[in-house]
């Protein structure tokens, strides 16, 4: 479903921020991305979302190359990143029906959407709210709702439970693995070892915009030949990591 | 072009979404600008006079010519008068320290003398010309009029020497034809042919207050504009993309160039009201203003024809395009808010450096300034306040500016697309 081949990408002509990642994800995966900050994971989670180009190598969406079919990808693709602040004046209806002109999702279908993604997330009471008003927590869950308006197959996540309350991030947890069970295809990054624990079927350790080690969870402590994951981590860091 | 249209909305309702951010685009800078424009002149007033209202003009023993001749002349009605008789003024000397005083305060008394207490002024005047109709060369008028004020105030004398020069020198002019009698009919070519003619009365009103609205409606609407232009698109482009909204908007099956061609659209609809709304607002401003004197920016009678206000209705969407081209770029280049910031808020500097050459140059533009992108913006909207449009000045404005715009917009999202 996602294939990542030989990717590099640099800003500046002197330093690499990518150098040479593949993997690959299929559908019904979750793939976690790992790694310290600055090691890449948001460049390289942008460039699969096709909010970047790539320097060199390749990034096929269910066949799809962003150089061609742009527009096509961006159907198949929901992009969620922590770092999104909605305008304050406005409210989550409005922005839902926005984002559902903008990807044709009919009248009829969009009502029977809304409702059901509302009411999975507990929006309902808060549709008509403004975003000032509203919790961190609840923000997050419509962006949520609104990455996902298209029942996108590809899922790409940034850090989705960063700043939430335990409660909140237990929903997102729950909804991801939801989805996986439906088939979709999921990039997850995250900093929680127990959500990558949890969720991620493969994982990818990025060190210096390389991948250092990728497996599972298991695959991955044997590796490192610890007794946690959390160790298995720290040790593929080090051991890796250049000065 | 639905989708462009989907994105317009949206920014549209997002700016009625908040109150706040309406009044502050649409009223506030209109607002603001209508009450600077009417204060600067009572400020200058103030300090010219000592004085915020202006005190009247005492007129001594007024004939009936004086004030036929103010109610008919638009620069004599600049001042209030105080009429009164000699009796009345003599009562008023008696008191010396009084008079002085008031003097001293800026009194300005007008005495109107014909030479002859049993003679009336015009009388004096009127027998004047008819000596000199009889060809009686040596024929000599005793009448005079006396102007008097403080003359240790430096104020006090320049209001008397404005008077004199502004009033009184129309005055003795018109004398000619109103007492000159066979004089003036046998003496003189002058004769009224359209005193009865209201249009002629606004064309002198428009001369004025055109002449002035030339040199202080254009700067102001391009500052105006700019601010604008600049608010919006550091709302709708830096601090979306500093949110990551612009990412999710990117992220959407519709291209970068609608959703940006969306929000100029947007852009340009809103300034061009809120400007459209300042433009009215400046033109009630001058209605309402009763003065036309120097010291007004917006002396009464304010007015276009229609060619006139097409023109600036044109350039002002077109200048608000390249703003907005200009804004744009600056935003895409810059990655850091605060830096951002300081760059949209750069060029304000400019229009108002340029708001302040229009107001105080004496000389009229040399070609180049039609080449030079906004500016040639400014100085096509102060030829349509002058009544002095040449077609190819429009022509060449417009095009040339909206050739930049999109040209700047093409290098702009196309350097953005290959990020």
């Amino acid at each position: 479903m996602i294939k990542v081949v030989d990717v590099h990408k640099s800003y500046t002509k002197d330093r690499e921020t990518i150098k040479g990642v593949s993997f690959e994800v299929r559908k019904g995966q979750i793939f976690g991305l790992l790694g310290p900050n600055g090691a890449g994971k948001t460049t390289l989670m942008q460039m699969i979302a096709t909010l970047m180009k790539p320097t060199s190598g390749q990034i096929l969406i269910d066949g799809l190359s962003s150089d061609k079919d742009l527009l096509e990808i961006h159907r198949k693709i929901g992009f969620l990143t922590n770092e999104i602040k909605l305008d304050p004046m406005s409210t989550p209806n409005n922005l839902f029906n926005f984002f559902a002109e903008l990807y044709d999702i009919p009248a009829n279908e969009l009502k029977a959407r809304k409702e059901e993604s509302f009411a999975r997330f507990g929006i309902t009471p808060f549709a008509d709210k403004r975003f000032n008003e509203l919790s961190t927590g609840m923000k997050q869950k419509i962006s949520i709702a609104i990455s996902l308006i298209h029942n996108p197959p590809v899922i790409i996540f940034d850090e989705p439970t960063n700043g939430l309350d335990i409660l909140t991030s237990k929903q997102v947890t729950d909804y991801l693995k939801e989805l996986k069970d439906k088939g979709h295809a999921i990039i997850l990054s995250t900093h929680i070892f127990s959500v990558a624990e949890e969720l991620c079927d493969d994982i990818a350790i990025l060190v210096d915009g390389r991948i250092a080690a990728q497996g599972t969870v298991q695959e991955l402590i044997k590796q490192a030949e610890v007794e946690t994951f959390e160790k298995a981590f720290f040790k593929i860091y080090v051991d890796n990591h250049v000065e | 072009m639905d989708k462009i249209f989907v994105v317009f909305k949206w920014e549209i309702q997002k700016l009625f979404s908040s109150w706040r951010k309406t009044v502050a685009l649409f009223l506030l800078p209109a607002i603001l600008l209508m009450v600077a424009l009417n204060i600067f002149p009572l400020l200058i007033n103030y300090m010219s006079t000592g004085s915020i209202n202006k005190k009247p003009v005492t007129v001594v023993g007024a004939p009936e010519s004086f004030k036929t001749f103010v109610d008919e002349t638009v620069n004599a009605r600049v001042y209030t008068y105080d009429y009164m008789s000699y009796q009345e003024f003599s009562k008023i000397v008696e008191d010396k320290n009084s008079f002085h005083k008031q003097l001293k305060k800026g009194m300005l008394v007008c005495y109107f003398y014909s030479g002859d207490p049993n003679i009336e002024f015009d009388q004096e005047i009127r027998a004047y010309y008819d000596e000199i109709s009889h060809e009686n060369t040596e024929a000599v008028s005793r009448a005079v009029i006396y102007v008097a004020f403080d003359e240790n105030s430096l104020t006090s004398q320049a209001r008397a020497e404005q008077f004199k020069q502004g009033v009184l020198n129309d005055y003795q002019d018109s004398l000619i034809d109103t007492l000159g009698g066979n004089y003036a009919i046998v003496g003189s070519s002058l004769f009224e042919t359209d005193s009865f003619n209201p249009i002629t009365d606004f064309e002198d009103y428009r001369t004025t207050a055109n002449t002035a609205a030339a040199r202080v409606v254009p700067g102001v609407l391009m500052i105006m504009m700019y601010y604008c232009v600049y608010s919006l698109v550091s709302d709708m482009f830096a601090s979306e993309r500093d949110r990551g909204f612009m990412n999710k908007l990117i992220m959407t099956p519709v291209s970068r160039r609608k959703i940006y061609a969306g929000k100029i659209l947007a852009i340009n609809v809103i300034v061009t009201c809120s400007t459209i709304i300042t433009m009215c607002l400046l033109f009630l401003s001058s209605w309402i203003n009763r003065s036309n004197d120097a010291m007004s920016l917006l002396p009464f009678g304010m007015m276009l024809t229609p060619t006139e206000l097409l023109i600036i209705l044109g350039t002002i969407p077109i200048t608000i395009l390249l703003m907005t081209a200009m804004c744009i770029s600056t935003v895409f280049s810059l990655n850091r808010m605060q830096d951002i910031t300081v760059n949209l808020q750069l060029p304000l500097i400019y229009f108002l450096g340029d708001f302040f050459l229009q107001m105080f140059r004496g000389s009229r533009p040399v070609t180049l300034e039609y080449f030079l992108p906004l500016h040639n913006s400014l100085e096509l909207m102060a030829e349509s306040y002058l009544a002095q449009n040449k077609a190819w000045h429009v022509i060449v404005i417009y095009l040339l500016n909206i050739a930049i715009a999109f040209l700047v917009f093409r290098i702009t999202f196309r350097k953005e697309e290959l990020k």
